[in-house]
């Protein structure tokens, strides 16, 4: 069974005085567990749009997602909170970290709403920096964000994403806002997240943070245009 | 628990915030508050200088005649006499003591010094009934009245006139007018005691009624007013009924002439107040509104501007009754420490102001009921304005908040 499945997604964002975009225009696909796959397209192709509607940070003009077993349209407010705490890890372009919170607080806030014990937090936590490699130094953890460079501030963000386990990490343009040479160790953190049997979808118009999926949707206006297994 | 924890800790990392959401209610609590306390110290303040004659006082004077047809009014002189008050004296059960009163305005000379000054014949018991403390010397006996003795008490503004800072008792004065030139002993010199009622004691010179009635004022029987005492605050009433039956009786006209007591100046005088609390209860009613719309903005701007905050917790999981209970938290801690600072700089400055405009008179009282009012109404508003953004930014699309910039 597939871990995560789209059939025939519409987005229309009504713009007010009948003006109205439709930056999904019916979009069907399945994504395997433990699969890699990079969602392509040009800016405005609708990238962000969908992987904020199967985040369930938005929900769908028409269509279905079925994520787990789960059909989205039937959940309620209540659920769907729930279910973007346990069940998706998201990655912003703009890493969206709570800047009053240090490095720590931040990858405990969704533990937090979790209900995870507070130790079992605090070693949580600990945990993930180490696994995107940001334990050393040890005071690390406490800095602000503001206080940690852009590609720091981004591990930070994806360790937060992992902290309550998730089935599927979404990640929405996780190097727009970095340093070119800033890009491999978070691709390298996804690659080794992969390997470990997470499941990833990256959305990005560059071809060169796609190029270790398994798998590229290329959206063009709203459709999909192209869908490959490479491996 | 945890969320007490995670509102505490969030406040504690944004001080700028809290500090500036906590200023706006500090404030608004003060100025209601600062704003009441005078009202009430004022009116205390009249209330008070109106009680201080005591609550028995009771004063008859002629009634006023004619003022019709274009005509002035003038004063009915020898309308009251000395048998009404004996009559008072003998009838009135509830009048504890009364006593006639000739005054007049003369030119007092020392030396060569000349002063105006009102001359006060009245029995000794006009001391207690009006209640004049004694600065120095000592005050007149029934001694001298029964002697026509020349000797006379000395008001505090005119002792200051007439001797600067030399003591005034031993002295002798003249009491002038006309051909008249009587001389007077001062014996008694009274503390200042601003005005009481009708009479202005700081500006007379008081001497025994019967050297009043031989010597200077002679009115045939006649006497200026009458002054009396209620034997106590609760008979005061049924005393001035006494004296209204006794006058009507000989002059059967009630428009010859008028009781004033106390309690009747009271209670036209509490018109006056509640007039003034009206005043002020507008006042802190309008301090209250701008207080109340200086936290509304506050709480309204510092909630708004965390509306993407909002959004990345609801994508982290957390739900919308989770966000509005970590504001709810944040709102009631903000509002009410801010609360309790604004309630304890009040009373610092009001004992402040106290402090230093003692010697103006004004006084500063906090009342409870304003501290309930604006500390309740600042946490009300401080709540609402706090949790209404937070609901509204709750309500979107976690994609929607998070777009607010
Ligand atoms: N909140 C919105 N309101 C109106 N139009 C939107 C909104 N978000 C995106 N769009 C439009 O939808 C289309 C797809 O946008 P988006 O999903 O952000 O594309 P991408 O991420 O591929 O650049 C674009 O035409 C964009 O202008
Ligand atoms: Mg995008």
């Amino acid at each position: 069974m597939a871990l995560l499945e789209l059939r025939n997604v519409k987005k229309i964002y009504d713009m007010g005085r009948d003006i109205q975009v439709e930056a999904l225009k019916g979009v069907s696909f399945s994504i395997e567990e433990g699969s890699y796959t990079a969602i392509m397209g040009h800016s405005g192709s609708g990238k962000s749009t969908l992987l904020q509607i199967m985040g369930c940070l938005d929900r769908a003009t028409d269509g279905d997602i079925i994520i787990n077993g789960t059909a989205v349209k039937n959940m309620n407010d209540f659920q769907l909170a729930r279910f973007r705490n346990k069940t998706i890890g998201f990655v912003f372009q703009s890493f969206n970290l709570i800047g009053n919170l240090s490095a720590l607080e931040n990858i405990e806030l969704p533990m937090i709403y979790a209900g995870v014990p507070r130790a079992e937090r605090r070693k949580k936590s600990m945990e993930l920096l180490k696994t995107v490699g940001l334990e050393e130094p040890a005071e690390r953890g406490h800095h602000r964000p503001n206080q940690l460079s852009g590609g720091q501030q981004q591990r930070v963000a994806i360790a937060r994403a992992l902290a309550n386990d998730p089935a599927v990490i979404l990640a929405d343009e996780p190097t727009g806002n970095l340093a070119v040479n800033q890009w491999r160790r978070i691709l390298d953190i996804f690659k080794k997240l992969n390997e470990s049997g997470k499941t990833i979808i990256i959305v990005t118009h560059d071809p060169l943070v796609g190029e270790e999926a398994t798998r590229t949707i290329i959206l063009e206006d709203g459709s999909i245009v192209n869908d490959e297994r490479i491996r | 628990m945890e969320i007490l924890m995670e509102a505490f800790r969030s406040l504690g990392k944004d001080k700028v915030r809290t500090f500036l959401s906590m200023l706006g209610i500090v404030i608004g609590v003060i100025a209601v508050i600062i704003a009441i306390a005078i009202g009430a110290g004022t009116t205390q303040n009249v209330t008070a200088r109106i009680s201080s004659l005591g609550s028995n006082v009771i004063i008859v004077t002629p009634g006023f005649s004619g003022g019709f047809g274009g005509r002035a009014a003038s004063v009915l002189t020898s309308v009251l006499q000395e048998t009404d008050v004996q009559n008072i004296q003998n009838m009135a059960p509830d009048v504890g003591t009364v006593t006639p009163i000739l005054q007049k305005s003369f030119n007092i000379l020392y030396q060569a010094t000349n002063t105006v000054a009102t001359v006060f014949g009245a029995y000794p018991d006009a001391f207690s009934i009006l209640d004049l403390p004694l600065l120095s010397g000592r005050l007149i006996t029934q001694q001298d009245e029964q002697n026509y003795a020349n000797v006379a008490v000395i008001g505090n503004t005119i002792a200051t006139t007439l001797f600067g800072n030399q003591d005034p008792v031993g002295q002798t004065v003249y009491v002038t007018a006309g051909n008249i030139k009587v001389a007077f002993t001062i014996i008694g010199e009274l503390q200042e005691t601003g005005g009481k009622l009708t009479f202005n004691p700081d500006n007379m010179l008081m001497i025994p009624y019967t050297t009043a009635s031989a010597r200077l004022i002679q009115l045939n029987g006649g006497v200026s007013q009458i002054l009396a005492s209620a034997k106590s605050a609760n008979t005061a009433l049924d005393a001035v009924s006494e004296i209204n039956n006794i006058l009507y009786m000989r002059l059967q006209n009630s428009n010859q002439y008028r009781i004033i007591s106390q309690n009747q100046i009271l209670s036209t005088i509490s018109q006056t107040t509640d007039v003034l609390t009206l005043l002020l209860a507008s006042i802190a009613a309008i301090s209250m509104i701008v207080g109340g719309i200086g936290i509304m903005n506050i709480m309204l701007v510092s909630v708004t501007e965390r509306t993407k905050e909002i959004g990345v917790k609801m994508a982290m999981g957390a739900t919308r009754r989770r966000i509005l209970g970590e504001f709810l938290v944040e709102s009631m801690f903000i509002t009410i420490v801010a609360g309790a600072i604004g309630v304890g700089f009040s009373f610092l400055i009001a004992m402040i102001v106290t402090y230093l405009a003692s010697g103006l008179g004004l006084t500063v009282i906090i009342t409870w009921p304003s501290i309930a009012l604006s500390f309740g109404v600042s946490v009300a508003i401080g709540l609402f304005f706090g949790l209404y953004p937070a609901y509204m930014a709750s309500k979107k699309s976690p994609v929607e908040a998070l777009r607010y910039e």
